[in-house]
């Protein structure tokens, strides 16, 4: 798994390639830590290159989603696959989030 | 079989009723013959009465003109003979006058009584026809004939009226029989002076009373006032016997004496005469006024009867012979009956036992469709509908290691030989395809074995084909049969090789052909009666039809239906000419491996989850499953293992994670287990998923997520172990 930060103005893109399974998820949270820290702005989860999430990968969703609900900031998820969409409509992570 | 039973008894109870038949026939024709006999002979007796009694009256008017003739003349002659009496010269005119006047007449005198006149004592001028026919004149005062004693001249003068003679041989004149008139003659003091007298020859009475005949040999007879048989057919009696006489020599003498006695009484009527009934003879009898005389005319009843009695005879003949033959018809159609309800009661019991037969074979053939519901890979329906009760067509097929060895034929004829064959021939089919393994050797053995005992040169055509359920591989053998139809793309005839059908020679040699069916092909093996199948103008099926029937997509019960009744719709009215038999064999088998199974062991390390991945794309990958269903297996298979990896093992411990997959046709199961501390991931309560974003725990998608992609999920502790199970329905 791959996670690629880039920050421009208060908009901070995070690309996702590969798969967000348990493993990766370990990984990529701590990857994340200073973003979740710092949540005020908005941050674009760009799910084009994603191929796979774990339930692990939905906490991380999730605790990025609620870090920036307390700091005021945005989380939008872009470019869901199918069955990605599939797994967050199951999940209810549809009604949580902005997917663009 | 009572059917039966009846008949015969109706048979034996119509023998008896038959003979009773007979017997009220015979009776009946008797009676109305006989009554038919009995009234005829009265209707004859009453005819013969009637022309006796008619020929009576007619002799007897004849006889009545003479004798009225005579009187009259007498009669005529009296006024003139009184005149006469003072001139007794002169008498001699009356005589002449009367005899002269008529023809009848033969002679007459005018005889004074003895001493009325004193001139002449005895006075009897007697005038007469010559033979000759001239007139002559004689004197009857002769002492010789002392005429005074004569019954004519007594009698008339006794009673004092006219008076008609005792018939007598005139032996003066010439031998012929006469008879007088004589009348008294009273003078004008009423005094008896005279006889008048006329004499009346009686040839002419014995050619009219001979010439009397009733029937040929009937006859008639005269007798007199006295009983003096004037004319009869026998010349001696004539005059010389009376009828008394005659009766006391008679057979009959009681019935003889009454009819004399009515005969001299003047009495009419008939009567019978004789005991026998062979010499019974009639007698019809009336009297001749004035004279006395009777008149008798004599029938044989053998000429009255004779007729009917022959015709008796003859219909007793044609009765008995009549009878005789009814009794024979009777009794021979009886015996056929009999023996028609034997035969019928053999035959029937003989198909009884056959269509037995038939359905024991019938029943040893596949006939529940579909014949192998627990398997996937084939869908096939048979079906036989026969022409006659046993038919001689057969289908059969089996699964031996995993192979389906199937075959269908056709016996040559019908009926029950037919049929016999067929069970020859299936019986040897299961024999040898339950160890041989190519259709070659079946078909082979099966021909060597049927050519060993066929005596009676009848054959089957058979097409026999093993199909290997894994591969799709058919190898078939046919043998004289018509080719079967195979379906894939498109509807064909299979190429086969002709070959000799079974049973014409042993030691054949018969070529195997093979063949690849892939999914979704299909066989449709039939007899010829579906291709030959008739209508009623003598139009076969054929076989373009049977294809265009099966170009429609069905499963194979609706292909055997609709082919069905397309032939009957075809067929219409004309009867069913021959088995229709058909086998439908849809191969259905996608080549997936039939519920394999694939093991994954990992141990309690987060960073094996990838290898689970790997593991599920293999499998879904084998099973060819779309990729979205392949990753929601992924992530319900990841967050039950990662589960046993975090969890179930105390950390810093080693332990296993085995994953066993198990990939049915249509379902796939996962068997999850591990050795750790025992835990229910079922018994987690359900996630909320409806919560908003702060109150929505981060943990507890894991198995929620595990719960919502598969289908069932259960759990159990065995043997110190947690076994998740879970399934997913493809």
């Amino acid at each position: 798994m791959e996670v690629i930060i880039n920050k421009e103005n208060a908009v901070t893109n995070v690309r996702l390639v590969g798969r967000l399974d348990t493993p990766a998820s370990q990984e990529v949270s701590e990857q994340l830590e200073p973003i979740m820290a710092n949540a005020s702005g908005t941050i674009v989860l760009d799910c084009t290159e994603m191929s796979y999430i774990s339930s692990s990968g939905l906490r991380i969703f999730l605790s990025l989603r609620k870090a920036a609900a307390s700091q005021g900031g945005k989380i939008i998820v872009k470019n869901i696959s199918d069955d990605i969409r599939q797994v967050f409509m199951m999940t209810g992570f549809l009604n949580l989030f902005e997917i663009e | 079989m009572a059917l039966n039973d009846n008949i015969k008894t109706v048979v034996k109870k119509s023998r008896g009723t038959g003979l009773l038949l007979v017997l009220v026939a015979a009776a009946t024709l008797e009676a109305t013959t006989l009554i038919q006999y009995v009234s005829s002979q009265r209707m004859l007796k009453r005819e013969a009465s009637q022309r006796a009694e008619s020929e009576l009256r007619a002799t007897r008017n004849q006889i009545m003109d003479v004798v009225d003739q005579a009187e009259a003349a007498v009669h005529n002659s009296i006024w003139i003979a009184r005149w006469c009496l003072d001139y007794p010269d002169s008498l001699v005119v009356v005589s002449r006058r009367i005899v002269e006047e008529n023809p009848s007449v033969m002679g007459s005198t005018f005889a004074l009584v003895p001493g009325y006149d004193k001139n002449h004592p005895l006075f009897s001028p007697y005038v007469c026809r010559s033979p000759e026919g001239d007139i002559e004149i004689k004197s009857l005062a002769t002492e010789e004939y002392d005429y005074p004693s004569q019954e004519w001249f007594t009698e008339p003068l006794n009673y004092g009226i006219g008076y008609w003679s005792e018939p007598y041989v005139d032996t003066g004149g010439g031998n012929v029989l006469m008879t007088t008139y004589s009348v008294p003659v009273t003078d004008e003091s009423g005094r008896i002076a005279a006889v008048l007298t006329a004499d009346v020859s009686l040839d002419w009475l014995t050619d009219l009373v001979g010439s009397v005949r009733v029937y040929p040999n009937a006859f008639s007879v005269m007798i007199s006032r006295e009983g003096t048989i004037m004319v009869s057919p026998v010349e001696e009696f004539n005059m010389q016997r009376s009828i008394q006489d005659y009766a006391k020599g008679a057979r009959d003498t009681a019935n003889f004496n009454i009819l004399a006695a009515a005969m001299l009484n003047g009495k009419s009527g008939n009567l019978v005469l004789g005991q026998r009934r062979r010499e019974r003879t009639s007698v019809f009898y009336g009297p001749v006024e004035k004279t006395g005389w009777s008149m008798a005319i004599v029938i044989p009843d053998s000429e009255i009867y004779g007729e009917i009695r022959r015709m008796g005879v003859l219909v007793g003949i044609l009765m008995l012979v009549g009878l005789s033959m009814l009794i024979l018809i009777l009794t021979a159609t009886a015996r056929s009956q009999l023996k028609y309800a034997e035969v019928n009661e053999k035959k029937e019991r003989m198909e009884h036992e056959l269509s037995i037969g038939h359905n024991i074979q019938m029943s040893m053939i596949p006939k529940t469709f579909p014949p192998f519901p627990e398997r996937k890979d084939i869908d096939m329906a048979a079906t036989i509908v026969p022409a006659k009760a046993v038919g001689g067509d057969l289908y059969d097929f089996f699964i031996r290691e995993e192979k389906l060895y199937f075959c269908i034929g056709d016996v040559s004829g019908k009926g029950v030989p037919a049929s016999l064959l067929m069970s020859v021939t299936r019986t040897l089919f299961r024999s040898v395809a339950s160890h041989e393994k190519s259709p070659q050797r079946i078909v082979t053995l099966i021909n060597d074995a049927m050519s060993d005992m066929n005596e009676n040169d009848m054959f089957v055509t058979f097409f026999c084909g093993i199909l290997d359920m894994a591969t799709g591989h058919l190898r078939y053998c046919n043998a004289g049969h018509n080719p079967p139809l195979i379906f894939t793309d498109e509807v064909r005839m299979l190429p086969v090789l002709p070959n000799l059908p079974l049973g014409v020679m042993g030691g054949v040699h018969f070529p195997e052909q093979e063949l690849d069916l892939a999914c979704d092909n299909a066989l449709f093996l039939y007899t010829d009666g579906v291709t030959e199948a008739e209508n009623i103008s003598h139009e076969q099926f054929g076989e373009d039809r049977m294809i265009s029937v099966l170009r429609e997509r069905r499963d194979s019960q609706g292909h055997l239906k609709a082919m069905e009744k397309a032939v009957a719709d075809f067929v219409g009215d004309a009867e069913q000419s021959d088995d229709l038999t058909m086998l439908f064999i849809h191969y259905l088998n996608d080549m997936k491996p039939d519920a394999t199974e694939r093991h994954l062991i990992l141990h309690n390390n987060i960073q094996q989850i990838p290898q689970l991945a790997d593991f599920i794309e293999t499998i879904a990958n084998e099973m060819r499953l779309d990729q979205g269903l392949a990753m929601s297996l992924n992530l319900a298979l990841e967050e039950a293992v990662t589960n046993v990896i975090l969890y179930a093992y105390p950390a810093g411990s080693d332990g296993l994670v085995d994953i066993e997959a198990i990939m049915g046709k249509d379902i796939l199961e996962f068997i999850i287990s591990d050795s750790g501390v025992a835990f229910d991931p079922t018994a987690a309560p359900e996630a909320d998923i409806s919560l908003g974003v702060e109150d929505r725990p981060i943990g507890g998608l894991g198995i929620f997520l595990v719960r919502n992609i598969m289908d069932t999920v259960s759990y159990q502790r065995t043997d110190g172990k947690n076994i998740l199970s879970m399934t997913k329905k493809l």
